[in-house]
């Protein structure tokens, strides 16, 4: 009885939302409430295979979360050709600049399968900052170690091509 | 590269919105004040939503705690305020004869002791002072231009509950029926007005609601009968900016005079009223910033008289509110056009020359 009346109150795709959400590098230190909120300011979309999310040179408007199915981004080469650079994997996520400044998008993103994503806009996550500060610090903390990361890398890439040639 | 302002498309778009307003006008007044309420409503039941409810479960208990607000309201506030209001409204004659009274000994007294005083009084009489007199004594009829909006109590509630339940199903639709390139776009402006207009109907709330409070609280303590009418006057005014205090000032005042004989406690309940609106400013606007969407007079005054000539009296009432939203929907998409085009193209950070170490 009180188990049907849980069922007929309660939403279980925020549970299940939240559990995706909790798997996610960016968002693994949040707390339930907060995982919570973050799930309300998501929009969800199903891309489908072929489809392109953002082209390079688009102004990057949001962070993409790829739930289920693929997505390939690739650059464009001087003669014009893509060139891939990398596929996506469910539980991964790109264009996390779009967080920190309105920029052009170094790449073009498009759904290789049929694949489900979640958005996240700076308006959204600002509004959330400002209601809950430690949310704010722990997903900003996250995307500065990771950008760290990325940069780390770069810079011995490119030590290392200079070092060859 | 950056592109032109589309200029054509936003005339075009301007004007059809135009049209359209003013074509189905009063058919669309109950859907945006329902809009308006599901804005207000909606930090509660996100609330709730994030406490793990079903979207519909939550709509109908805010609309249960919203019914249980409204019977008490309605068995003891509201019968005391309409009391109070009929009361009012009674003695409005002997408040514009008073007034009349005290402007014409003031006339004859600078007539008197003024030179080429009398010629000037003479001008102002026929100008200014006998055309916003009749209109003063108009002022009861207007408030039944008030009614029409009772008609709306069943119906907004209806339209508000249907948009709390199905809005955000819409959106989804909408989404996924969009473009793919075009929706983080879209997304992005929906998502800028959405904060934009939130934060702004939500803090014109507080606002309303903390000017009816301490004017009642001001109101009571200096002993007026009415305080509970002209305070909810007041907070209701609040919606048009510095209508509120105004009014409350002026409707105080003179019930204040009447009540204690006393030209001091008219202006005492003034200041009262001054103060409540410097506290407003300088008090409560830092915590609701996004509230403050400051107009232009000459847009101030454009927006009354266009929309007392669209919706008649309704339109006076929401002309302010309805500007200022407007401007701030101008604002998201200037904003939204200017990064677009790199009109707005951030600097490069200025430690961007020193190497990662």
């Amino acid at each position: 009885m009180l188990k049907n009346l849980r069922k007929l109150l309660y939403d279980p795709t925020l549970q299940a939302k939240k559990d995706f959400l909790r798997s996610l590098e960016l968002f693994k230190d949040l707390k339930d409430r907060e995982l919570a909120e973050l799930a309300q300011a998501l929009h969800c979309r199903v891309y489908r295979q072929g489809e392109v999310l953002f082209q390079e040179g688009d102004i990057g408007r949001a962070l993409f979360i790829l739930e289920s199915g693929s997505v390939e981004l690739s650059r464009r080469r001087p003669d014009g050709a893509g060139q891939p650079l990398y596929k996506l994997k469910p539980g991964e996520f790109f264009g996390e600049m779009a967080l920190l400044e309105q920029l052009p998008r170094a790449a073009t993103a498009q759904a290789a399968e049929d694949s489900r994503l979640y958005l996240l806009y700076l308006s959204k996550l600002e509004s959330l900052i400002q209601e809950h500060p430690r949310l704010g610090i722990q997903v900003m903390t996250h995307l500065a170690q990771l950008l760290s990361a990325r940069l780390r890398r770069a810079t011995i890439g490119a030590t290392a091509s200079h070092a060859s040639s | 590269m950056r592109r032109p302002f589309p200029f054509i498309p936003f005339i075009l778009g301007a004007g059809l919105a135009f049209y359209l307003l003013s074509r189905l006008g009063h058919a669309l007044i109950p859907f945006i004040l329902s809009s308006a309420l599901a804005y207000v409503t909606h930090p509660f039941i996100n609330y709730c939503e994030v406490k793990g409810l079903r979207r519909a479960f939550s709509v109908t208990l805010f609309y249960l705690i919203a019914l249980a607000a409204v019977s008490v309201a309605a068995n003891n506030l509201l019968q005391m305020a309409s009391a109070e209001l009929s009361f009012l409204q009674e003695q409005s004659p002997a408040y514009l004869a008073t007034i009349k009274g005290i402007v014409s000994a003031a006339k004859q007294f600078i007539a008197q002791n003024v030179p080429f005083a009398s010629s000037i009084i003479e001008r102002w009489d026929i100008q200014l002072y006998e055309p916003l007199m009749r209109q003063a004594e108009n002022i009861p009829g207007y408030l039944l231009g008030i009614f029409p909006l009772l008609s709306f109590l069943f119906l907004i509630p209806l339209i508000t509950y249907f948009m709390l339940i199905d809005g955000p199903k819409a959106v989804r639709h909408m989404i996924q029926a969009c473009p793919a390139r075009h929706v983080e776009r879209i997304l992005h402006i929906l998502s800028e007005i959405d904060a934009s207009l939130g934060n702004y109907l939500r803090g014109l709330l507080i606002a309303s609601m903390a000017v009816a409070i301490a004017s009642f609280i001001g109101l009571s303590l200096m002993g007026l009968s009415q305080a509970l009418a002209i305070s909810l006057l007041a907070g209701l005014g609040n919606f048009v900016p510095y209508l509120g205090p105004a009014m409350g000032a002026a409707i105080g005042g003179l019930a204040a005079i009447f009540q204690f004989n006393s030209f001091a406690a008219g202006l005492k309940v003034a200041a009262l009223f001054a103060g409540i609106r410097l506290a407003d400013d300088l008090l409560l606007e830092p915590f609701i910033a996004k509230r403050s969407v400051k107009l232009h007079p000459l847009a101030f005054l454009l927006s009354l008289m266009a929309g007392g000539e669209l919706f008649g009296f309704i339109g006076l009432v929401f002309a302010v509110p309805a500007a200022c939203v407007i401007k701030e929907l101008g604002k998201v998409l200037w904003a939204w056009y200017a990064t677009e085009t790199r009109l707005a193209a951030p600097e490069p950070h200025p430690a961007v020359e020193v190497p990662y170490v």
